[in-house]
């Protein structure tokens, strides 16, 4: 037995075997990243690790604005906040359809000193300026809003992420659906007939589907 | 302006003696100390030249110019010099020469002005005010020469000088004859003193004029530069100049104005706003490129100048003392944000206690950028929910909106949050805050006018 599990460990620590499930559950040991709920049970339930991931990009494809799309993601914004060791990390909104709106963020319990708003001439300094604030590493969150773009430059979006830790979203139209996209979590949120429709059309690490909101 | 640190007291000591010490970082119009302490060895008296000028004179330049004359020139609003002279005797001469001198300076910047030369401040100032031709080191006979000096020569305020003459004086003596102690109580302490500084009894500490730095360099080009990238890299050594410079008197600036003169067209001017005050050179460069990348030339360029916004102390906080080790702060972020896509286009925002809507809400510019320290704990928040989106005036709804949204009639929203305030500044509301749930779709925040009964939409929670 003893010597049998010994020969399985060196044969695992062979560099020619390739661990395909183990790999990612080691890995996400060694470095736990963390996911911030997203306030609704049935949804933390069908994303890997239970919330949205950190150090990613997620896009939100929608119809039309005020799906309660932004709702999704207050509780992560708060948790964010409030978790930082130190001093508390920024949120940036960049090109936001409408004027946030203070009283309410500050009702959910959002730092509103810690909340920026960017309001760039095109679309171009848009996705500059999401890649600068996400690679910045002192933003939690960054929001973007956009009418398209090409995965060029999400790709950028995704690298910049990465490497500053922070939670990208980008709020794209519906039309891009069919698209290819390295976004590493996408969302399709439509009009349904009761509420709003919520499907995860990209997880990685998990099933992509429809979620039934009304559960939680 | 940027007032100096050196302090001079002047004049005589309660003692009798004259003394002159300088301070070095004391504050403002620190008290004379008392006799009894050990003074700095008496190095020599001072003499003051005082010269009023007629008109509103630029005293920054006049200053300028005294101090070729003199190490020690203070200003006296709004029109007046005051020069510390005894330092300077001995290379001029005598101080009848120097006055001659600095006179004939004055007049040859076609400027109208009196001088007066005195052992104390005041009566300098006071004697070129007026005209009163007095040129004398003596102090002995200073007293002698004051007593005809109008009152008007101190230009005190004109109710103090009105409550002297209803009292019947009219010149300074007049006032000298008068009990010390009566006059502090119906002129102030402030007369009291101002007699005694005049009449050499009492030292008068003043701020010497420190000129006003500024980085201020130029570049001329050999051959005419016509792409922005070649500007950038003419522009590192004196990037690197500049935060030397700043480096070196420990301070910072929070703007730079880049000017880029052309040949026939008028220069380009390039403002360069910064988050914080700074005095590091990565920083100065990185605003510099981005308002750079964004600048089209409107022709080549022949010279630059580049000069530096007021220098402000550096804070410990800013400096830097490792390079941030790549990565970045929120100021550097912010800044680069600003730089490249204007002030305006990043900001916050910020709650106001208002109870209509529309009002609760602003957009600030000044960003704090101290840290903050975690929140405790969440605090529950027992107030009326508030949408995500606020439009930026509500949208009327037409007949068949409120229709398909169920609204006015029996199976309509309930509980409504009332808003009714603001009839005082004629912005008055008297509103029913709903919120609903449209067939498909998200909730919308909706209000009916109290007075026209019609249905607006003011904002989605999103």
């Amino acid at each position: 037995m003893l010597r049998e599990s010994a020969s399985l460990a060196d044969l695992l620590a062979d560099a020619r075997v390739w661990k395909l499930k183990d790999a990612s559950a080691s890995h996400r040991q060694s470095s736990p990243r963390p996911v911030w709920s997203t306030g609704k049970s049935a949804l933390d339930a069908r994303l890997p690790g239970g919330g949205w991931p950190t150090a990613s990009l997620v896009e939100v494809l929608i119809d039309v604005n005020g799906l309660g799309e932004v709702q999704l993601f207050l509780p992560a914004l708060v948790e964010s906040q409030r978790c930082s060791d130190g001093d508390i990390p920024w949120l940036v909104w960049i090109a936001p359809p409408h004027e946030p709106y203070a009283p309410a963020l500050a009702q959910q319990g959002i730092e509103l000193a810690r909340l920026l708003v960017v309001r760039p001439p095109s679309a171009t300094e848009a996705l500059w300026a999401a890649e600068q604030a996400l690679r910045s590493g002192v933003c939690a969150a960054v929001f973007l809003w956009l009418k398209g773009t090409d995965d060029r430059w999400l790709r950028r979006l995704k690298l910049a992420a990465e490497e500053g830790g922070a939670l990208g979203v980008l709020f794209r139209p519906e039309r891009h659906r069919f698209e290819s996209s390295p976004a590493s979590l996408r969302v399709l949120m439509t009009q349904g007939e009761q509420q709003p429709r919520l499907e995860l059309l990209k997880v990685q690490g998990g099933r992509p589907g429809l979620v039934d909101l009304g559960a939680s | 302006m940027k007032a100096g640190r050196r302090v001079v007291h002047t004049g005589a000591q309660p003692g009798g003696q004259t003394a002159d010490l300088f301070a070095a970082p004391a504050p403002a119009l620190a008290p004379p100390p008392p006799s009894s302490l050990p003074l700095a060895p008496q190095r020599r008296r001072s003499l003051w030249y005082a010269v009023v000028f007629a008109g509103a004179p630029d005293l920054y330049q006049l200053s300028l110019h005294a101090q070729q004359f003199t190490s020690f020139v203070s200003l006296a609003a709004p029109n007046a010099l005051l020069l510390e002279i005894q330092g300077s005797l001995r290379l001029f001469g005598s101080f009848v020469r120097l006055r001659e001198l600095l006179d004939a300076r004055w007049q040859a910047l076609g400027l109208q002005a009196q001088s007066a030369i005195a052992p104390a401040t005041l009566a300098a100032l006071w004697c070129a005010r007026i005209g009163e031709d007095l040129c004398s080191d003596d102090k002995t006979a200073l007293t002698g020469r004051l007593l005809r000096l109008p009152l008007i020569a101190t230009a005190w305020d004109a109710g103090r000088l009105q409550t002297l003459r209803s009292m019947g004086i009219q010149h300074l003596g007049d006032l000298l004859r008068l009990p010390r102690a009566g006059l502090a109580r119906r002129l102030g302490p402030a007369a009291v003193r101002d007699l005694d500084i005049a009449l050499g009894r009492q030292p008068e500490p003043r701020r010497a004029f420190v000129p006003r730095e500024r980085f201020r360099e130029r570049l001329d080009f050999e051959t005419e530069i016509e792409h922005v990238a070649y500007l950038e890299r003419a522009l590192e050594p004196l990037l690197e100049r500049c935060a030397r410079f700043l480096r070196r008197r420990q301070a910072g600036v929070q703007s730079l104005a880049l000017r880029l003169r052309h040949r026939v067209r008028p220069a380009t001017e390039v403002h360069l706003g910064f988050a914080s005050v700074t005095s590091e050179q990565r920083r100065l460069a990185e605003v510099l490129a981005q308002r750079l990348n964004r600048l089209e030339l409107p022709a080549a360029v022949r010279a630059l100048a580049l000069v530096s916004g007021p220098l402000q102390p550096l804070s410990a906080v800013s400096l830097d003392a490792f390079g941030g080790g790549g990565r970045d702060t929120a100021v550097q972020l912010i800044e680069r944000l600003r730089a490249r896509l204007g002030e305006q286009a990043v900001y916050g925002v910020t709650t106001q206690t208002e109870h209509r809507p529309e009002a609760a809400s602003c957009r600030v510019q000044q960003l704090s950028l101290a840290a903050l320290p975690a929140p405790p704990s969440p605090q529950p928040f027992q107030a009326m929910p508030r949408p995500v989106w606020l439009l930026d005036a509500p949208v009327l709804l037409s007949q068949r909106e409120v229709h398909e949204l169920r609204l006015g009639s029996g199976g309509g929203p309930r509980d409504p949050e009332r808003i009714e305030t603001g009839w005082w500044d004629g912005k008055g509301v008297a509103r029913d805050y709903y919120r609903v749930r449209p067939a498909r779709g998200a909730e919308l925040w909706v209000f009916q006018e109290r007075h026209t009964k019609s249905w607006y939409l003011h904002g989605m929670f999103a």
